[in-house]
């Protein structure tokens, strides 16, 4: 089970307080309380539509087991959902509470980041560069053209 | 009748309370009357056991007569003769219950004092069990269906959970998503959203507060996925434009910018890479939308502080219309992507069309304006990490950007003016020097001593390029210049040797005619070294350059310039002095027109010519002109 995971990872941060600690472990306790309680429930519930399998002389007594049974289904579904809707509890728990790998993680983006505008920003500086140079050597072939200086004689 | 008697107690005709109701009324039995209580007793009898008996000797007679008859004719028995005698017990059972259905219609009350099933046979027994059986086995069937319904129901809603949380993973990578649980309990769902509020622009002491647009709700969509609840409708762009530049320009790229917010529910079998990178668009959308309205925020509070070169000349909601320097009008709008911008007050006609080629291209200034804002925060975020306040004067970027827009189109200008000598002299070429600063320009006149001549003088290390450097500060020129003399040299009356770098500011009427000035020098000077070189005796003035003959007569070649003549900037004037006189001037009161000479417009290689002409010509006689 996965929880045993969670818990672990809620209780062994890094510098808890008491109190962040004793909650931890608290919210931990009433997790496997919840899970056990969910799973004894559909355990039981099944043995007991099972169990009710017999079939009885009196035919009230049957309609009443299977009413019965039909109200047992309910509740194993209902304890199945719960059960689900603790691990999801768990896994958004994992995803948006994990301070640690979240930080490393956004760290890393960043990092990643500032590296692609870095490289744009030398790129913008090439292409500046290129650009510099290309009008450099276009004015100096301008002005020391022959078309130019034929064109001023002409005048 | 039977040894046996039964007894049948009667409550006593006491008012005992039958039943209390839930609205507190009690009930008690109904008071009846002697004969209606005979009657009632009379009924309560139970006959049943006086028609069974008579049952059993019907029976009984029957089964004689049968026996009897079946001796009789024992080859005839009837079959139905047992399902005959079970519905005559069924009937008279029915009868019972139809006079007990109608005794309880008739609302007498009735005590049923027992009745006793009739034993019953095996096969309904069997059959009994098997009805139970398979009812049974329904209900289990039935069972089984609803866990099979409600375990795919359950995948269904895992794979559905997966996949949402596979997105919220993915967007988590880029974006900030947080949890509101009071707002889970409401709204039904986990009460995700993203924040994209950046809280590095945010000054807590300002009345601006992050707008509602900043957070995104994230929601389940019809099929239970991942969606992003955004308002596109309020959902602004910054615009920066020219007053009476092109606005329609400004219009019509604000239109492209609506197919963003495509709600692709009509792309069904979209993949999720093509609807998560859908999402981190339209996400940064609205987060560039956020940041657009923190800046002009920002652009407001900075634009009503009184600075250099801008004010404000018109507001309006989400408008703002500034004047830089009486140069042009710029305006900054916050345009909604649905609306359609007519925004232009009212322009001046005439004198602001000349002044358009001169105004810089409104993209590039849109994107500066952006930039500086942008990186303001960059670097606010990174003091406040580093040091832990803020800087005490603001940064005023809405100045700086203002000179920067009026410093491009000052040097447009001047630009356009040493493009126009250039052009005019054609020995001078013009050089760019991009300086990379928004606020600075830099550009070089260089004149390029021609290859023919230096070869000759090749012996001798000269100079073969002059350069004169024009630097433009917001909108102040300065003119370094080697080859003007300096002023000590002029008092002197004899120019000294030192050429040392001058550097002098000049506004933009004038510019022209001082640099035309200062190449002329610079050309003279040259003219000067290389008659050195020859050996001859020359002295030189500001704009001109005098030889000495034998007889004292004095000749020389003085540069005239005129920034309004086409054919060229710099002409050249040859003047002979008789006298020794001390003015070289061109107003010279000389009447007779021998003594000064018009050369024109000479190329450098033609001066060096008659520069050498001048020295042969003093070397050879005393100059008869």
């Amino acid at each position: 089970m996965n929880k045993g995971g969670a818990g672990g990872g809620t209780s062994g941060a890094i510098g808890p307080t008491a109190a962040a600690a004793a909650a931890a472990a608290q919210k931990q306790k009433s997790l496997q309380k919840r899970v056990d309680d969910d799973i004894g429930s559909i355990v039981d519930t099944f043995g007991i539509v099972v169990n009710v399998a017999r079939v009885n002389d009196p035919p009230v007594r049957n309609s009443q087991e299977a009413f019965m049974m039909e109200v047992r289904a309910a509740k194993m579904v209902q304890a199945a959902d719960s059960l689900l809707k603790l691990v999801s509890e768990l896994k958004q728990t994992a995803i948006f509470s994990g301070f640690a790998s979240l930080n490393d993680h956004v760290d890393k983006r960043t990092a990643e980041l500032n590296q692609r505008a870095e490289k744009t920003d030398k790129m913008l500086a090439r292409i500046g560069e290129d650009a510099a140079a290309g009008l450099k050597e276009m004015e100096s072939h301008y002005y020391s053209s022959l078309l130019r200086s034929n064109q001023n004689a002409q005048q | 009748m039977d040894g046996d008697l039964s007894l049948s107690l009667d409550k006593l005709p006491v008012k005992r309370l039958q039943v209390i109701e839930e609205n507190g009324a009690e009930r008690f039995p109904p008071y009846l009357s002697y004969d209606d209580n005979r009657e009632n007793l009379i009924r309560r009898i139970d006959f049943a056991w006086a028609v069974e008996r008579e049952d059993t000797n019907k029976k009984q007679k029957k089964g004689e007569t049968a026996a009897s008859s079946k001796d009789a004719s024992s080859s005839q028995p009837w079959p139905w003769q047992n399902m005959i005698e079970n519905l005559q017990s069924a009937h008279q059972e029915l009868s019972v219950i139809i006079d007990l259905i109608n005794t309880v219609e008739a609302n007498d009350a009735v005590t049923v004092a027992g009745m006793t099933r009739p034993k019953q046979l095996p096969n309904e027994l069997l059959s009994d069990l098997a009805v139970s059986t398979a009812t049974k086995l329904q209900c289990f069937r039935h069972l089984g269906k609803y866990f099979n319904q409600s375990a795919k129901s359950l995948e269904k809603q895992v794979a559905r959970e997966a996949r949402f949380y596979g997105a919220l993973i993915r967007l988590q990578q880029n974006w900030k998503i947080k949890r509101h649980r009071m707002a889970a309990t409401a709204a039904g769902n986990e009460g995700f959203y993203i924040d994209l509020f950046d809280y590095t622009l945010y000054d807590p002491k300002s009345v601006f507060r992050p707008t509602s647009l900043s957070m995104v709700r994230v929601e389940h969509d019809n099929a239970g996925m991942l969606a992003l609840n955004l308002s596109s409708k309020s959902c602004h762009t910054l615009r920066f434009g020219f007053v009476n530049g092109d606005s329609n320009n400004i219009i019509r790229r604000s239109n492209t910018r609506v197919s963003e917010f495509s709600e692709d529910s009509d792309k069904e079998d979209k993949s999720d890479d093509g609807s998560v990178k859908q999402r981190h668009s339209d996400l940064r959308e609205v987060h560039r939308a956020v940041f657009d309205e923190q800046v002009f925020n920002l652009i407001n509070q900075e634009a009503f502080v009184p600075s250099l070169g801008m004010n404000v000349t018109g507001i309006r909601e989400n408008h703002l219309q500034l004047n830089i320097d009486q140069e042009a009008s710029v305006f900054v709008t916050l345009v909604t992507s649905s609306s359609n911008e007519d925004d232009v007050m009212p322009m001046i006609e005439g004198e602001e069309k000349q002044k358009q080629s001169y105004l810089p291209n409104r993209i590039s200034s849109e994107i500066l304006l952006k930039q500086l804002f942008h990186e303001h925060v960059f670097v606010r975020a990174k003091n406040r990490s580093l040091v832990g306040q803020l800087p005490k004067d603001g940064p005023n970027l809405l100045g700086h950007f203002c000179m920067s827009l009026a410093h491009r189109i000052f040097s447009s200008k001047v630009l356009t003016k040493l493009e126009d000598l250039a052009r005019s002299v054609s020995y001078v070429g013009l050089m760019s020097h991009p300086t990379w600063h928004s606020r600075t320009s830099t550009w070089t006149l260089v004149v390029d001593v021609p290859q023919s001549i230096l070869h000759t003088s090749s012996y001798v290390v000269s100079s073969s390029q002059f350069l004169t450097k024009v630097v433009v500060n917001d909108d102040c020129i300065t003119i370094e210049g080697e080859g003007a003399p300096n002023v000590v040299g002029l008092f002197k009356g004899k120019s000294e040797n030192s050429y040392s770098i001058n550097r002098f500011e000049c506004n933009l009427a004038d510019l022209h005619v001082i640099l035309l000035q200062q190449v002329a020098s610079q050309i003279i000077r040259w003219l000067h070294e290389e008659a050195l070189i020859v050996g001859m005796k020359a002295s030189r003035d500001f704009l001109s350059l005098s030889f000495e003959l034998d007889q004292g007569e004095v000749v020389g070649l003085v540069a005239q310039v005129d920034p309004e003549d086409i054919e060229g900037g710099i002409s050249w004037w040859l003047v002979a002095e008789n006298d020794a006189a001390e003015e070289y001037k061109l107003q010279k009161e000389d009447l007779d027109g021998e003594t000064k000479r018009y050369l024109g417009h000479l190329s450098l290689d033609v001066l060096y010519a008659t520069l050498l002409d001048l020295v042969t010509m003093c070397n050879n006689n005393g100059g008869n002109l």
